[in-house]
C-alpha cells in the first residue's frame, strides 16, 4: 500500500494510485506557525489585525467578515496607500516558532507533506483593506497604485515565506486566495494576467526555489477561465474547485499540468440537516465523473474541517468506501 | 456621433470622469434630461447583458454604474419631481442571519441603473423589516431579497412569505448562490435572477407588466 504522500504523487503525475487521495490526508498543516491573525478567531469576536483590518464574527454566523464601513475601512483612498498601509513584521521569537518546529519535526515526511499555510491571499488582501467594490474599481481607475500595493503585499509574503522555510522546511504550501464567485471569476483573465499572475509567479516561484515541492491553492469558486494562469504561476493542485467549473472537462483539458481537489460543494452537503446519503451521492458522482487521476475528492471548504460537526469525517468515510468500490 | 450616443458609449465603457461633461453637452445641445437618462439606462442594460453572458466581469460593471451615477448627478437638479422617469421604488436587503453584501450591492446598483429608486436595508434583515420598509416608502413596486448561505434559505423563505402575506401586490424577487428558479417558485417569489444583470431585467419586467 502506498503512503499518503506516494499515493498523492501517483495521482498528480498520472501514475498508478491504489486508492483515492482522501481530502486533506496528504497535508500535515503546521497551523502552529506564528502569523498575523488574519481573521476573527471564533463566533462572537471582533479583532483588528496588524494590517489595520477589522474582522467581525457575529455569534450566529459561520465565518468572519472584514468591516468596511467608514469607521473601519483600513484603506479609504488607494492613491494614499503608502500612508495608510503598513505590513506587520514577519519576525517572531524562537519561542513563538517552537510549537511549529516541533510539529514539523514530528511528521513522517515519507507519509505526509509538511505543509505551510498562508492566508489571506494577495487579491483578498486588497479587498480586505479597501472593500471589494473599491478594490475592483481601482484596478481600472488607479492601476499603478494597485500594482504598487500588490507589490508591497508580495514583498511581505516573500519575507514571511523566508521565515517559514527557515523554521519548518515545508514540503508543500497551502495558500488561500478566492478568485471568483460560484459562477464567474471576479476579474477577467486579461486583468488577472496583468495584476495577479505576476505577483504569484514571484511568490510561488520563491517557495518552489526553496524546497517546496507542491503548491496547493485554495479558491472555492468558479475559476476555470484562470486555469492557464494557475499552471503558469506554478500551482500543482487547485483546491476548492466547485462543480460549476465542470471538473471532468478541466481534467481532460489540463490533467498532467495541474490537478483538481474538490468537486463536492460544501454548500450542498455541509448544512445543519446534512446526511451521509447526500454526501455519498455527491462524492460518488464526483469520483465517477472525474476518475482516478489528477483528481482528489474533497469538500470545497478551505481547511480540513466542516462548518457543521461530522460532515468532514463523514465525507472521509464515504471516500474510503468509494475507494473500495472503485479501485 | 451625437452627444447622446457618446454618453451611451462612455457609460458602457465606464468613463466616469468624461460622462458628466458629455451629459452637460447633450443638455446644451437641447436634449431632454429624460432622453439622456434613458440613454444611460439603455447602456446599463447592455452592460447587464454582457455581464450575464460572461463577456464582462464585476469591475467593468462597477465602473459603468459609477459613470452612470456621475451622469445622473448632472441630471438630478433638472428632474426633481419628475416621477415619470422612475420605474418605482425597490426595497433590497440580505435576509436575516446572512451578512453577505457584495452580490446584493451589485444587484442594487444594476436595478438602480435600470430606473428604480433604491432603498437598501443592508444585511441581516428580518422579514418584518422588509414589510415595514414597504409600508414606510412610496410607490414600492419590488422587494429584492438576497441569501448566500444554505443555512439562511429558511430565512429567505420566511422573508418572501411574510412580504407577500402583507403586500400581495408587491413583487418579490430572490437570488443568491444556493437559490434556484425552482426554489424561488417553491417559496412563492415572483421572480429569480442568477446574477446582477438578469436581476435588473427581471425587475423591469415585473414592474412594467
Amino acid at each position: 500500500m502506498l503512503t499518503k504522500r506516494q499515493n498523492l504523487m501517483e495521482v498528480i503525475k498520472g501514475g498508478n494510485p491504489d486508492r483515492f487521495v482522501n481530502q486533506y490526508e496528504f497535508m500535515d498543516l503546521i497551523m502552529e506557525a506564528p502569523m498575523d491573525l488574519p481573521l476573527a478567531p471564533a463566533p462572537g469576536t471582533r479583532v483588528k489585525n496588524k494590517w489595520g483590518i477589522t474582522f467581525d464574527w457575529p455569534a450566529d454566523q459561520i465565518g468572519s467578515f472584514p468591516m468596511h464601513d467608514d469607521e473601519h475601512k483600513a484603506l479609504k483612498d488607494i492613491t494614499n496607500w503608502k500612508e495608510s498601509v503598513t505590513a506587520p513584521s514577519v519576525f517572531y521569537t524562537d519561542e513563538e516558532w517552537a510549537a511549529a518546529e516541533a510539529h514539523a519535526k514530528a511528521v513522517d515526511r515519507n507519509d505526509k507533506f509538511v505543509t505551510a499555510f498562508c492566508a489571506p491571499g494577495i487579491f483578498e488582501m486588497t479587498h480586505h483593506l479597501m472593500s471589494m467594490e473599491d478594490a475592483l474599481m481601482a484596478l481600472y481607475e488607479e492601476p499603478e497604485a494597485m500594482k504598487e500595493l500588490i507589490d508591497y503585499v508580495v514583498e511581505y509574503e516573500l519575507a514571511y515565506a523566508k521565515e517559514v522555510i527557515k523554521h519548518i522546511h515545508p514540503d508543500a504550501l497551502f495558500h488561500h486566495d478566492d478568485w471568483g464567485s460560484q459562477r464567474s471569476s471576479f476579474i477577467s483573465p486579461e486583468m488577472f494576467d496583468e495584476f495577479i499572475l505576476p505577483a504569484y509567479k514571484k511568490v510561488y516561484g520563491y517557495w518552489k526555489a526553496n524546497g517546496v515541492e507542491l503548491i496547493i491553492h485554495h479558491s472555492d469558486s468558479y475559476a476555470a477561465n484562470l486555469v492557464p494562469a494557475m499552471i503558469e504561476m506554478g500551482i500543482d493542485i487547485w483546491q476548492g474547485v466547485m462543480t460549476t467549473n465542470n471538473v471532468p472537462e478541466l481534467i481532460k483539458q489540463y490533467g498532467g499540468k495541474i490537478s483538481f481537489m474538490g468537486d463536492i460543494d460544501s454548500g450542498r452537503v455541509d448544512f445543519p440537516g446534512w446526511t451521509r446519503e447526500l454526501i455519498y451521492a455527491d462524492a460518488k458522482k464526483a469520483c465517477e465523473e472525474c476518475g482516478k487521476l489528477y483528481f482528489i475528492p474533497n469538500l470545497s471548504q478551505g481547511l480540513n474541517i466542516s462548518s457543521f460537526p461530522g460532515v468532514y469525517e463523514a465525507t472521509s468515510e464515504v471516500i474510503d468506501e468509494l475507494s473500495k468500490e472503485m479501485f | 456621433m451625437s452627444k447622446i450616443e457618446e454618453v451611451k458609449a462612455k457609460v458602457e465603457a465606464g468613463k466616469s470622469k468624461l460622462v458628466p461633461g458629455l451629459v452637460q453637452e447633450a443638455l446644451d445641445e437641447g436634449s431632454a434630461p429624460g432622453e439622456i437618462l434613458q440613454a444611460m439606462v439603455d447602456s446599463m442594460s447592455v452592460v447587464g447583458d454582457k455581464f450575464s453572458s460572461g463577456e464582462i466581469f464585476v469591475p467593468e460593471m462597477l465602473i459603468a454604474a459609477k459613470a452612470m451615477s456621475k451622469g445622473v448627478e448632472v441630471l438630478k437638479p433638472l428632474m426633481t419631481g419628475d416621477g415619470s422617469a422612475s420605474l418605482g421604488t425597490c426595497i433590497i436587503g440580505t435576509v436575516a442571519g446572512d451578512l453577505h453584501d457584495i452580490g446584493k450591492n451589485l444587484v442594487s446598483m444594476m436595478i438602480e441603473s435600470a430606473g428604480f429608486d433604491m432603498v437598501d436595508l443592508g444585511v441581516d434583515v428580518p422579514a418584518a423589516t422588509f414589510v415595514q420598509a414597504v409600508n414606510d416608502n412610496q410607490n414600492v413596486k419590488l422587494v429584492a431579497c438576497s441569501g448566500l448561505l444554505t443555512t439562511t434559505m429558511p430565512a429567505l423563505k420566511e422573508a418572501v412569505q411574510t412580504i407577500k402575506a402583507a403586500h400581495p401586490d408587491v413583487n418579490v424577487i430572490v437570488g443568491g448562490a444556493p437559490v434556484t428558479p425552482e426554489y424561488a417558485a417553491e417559496v412563492g417569489a415572483d421572480g429569480y435572477a442568477p446574477d446582477a444583470g438578469s436581476a435588473a431585467v427581471k425587475a423591469k419586467e415585473l414592474a412594467t407588466a
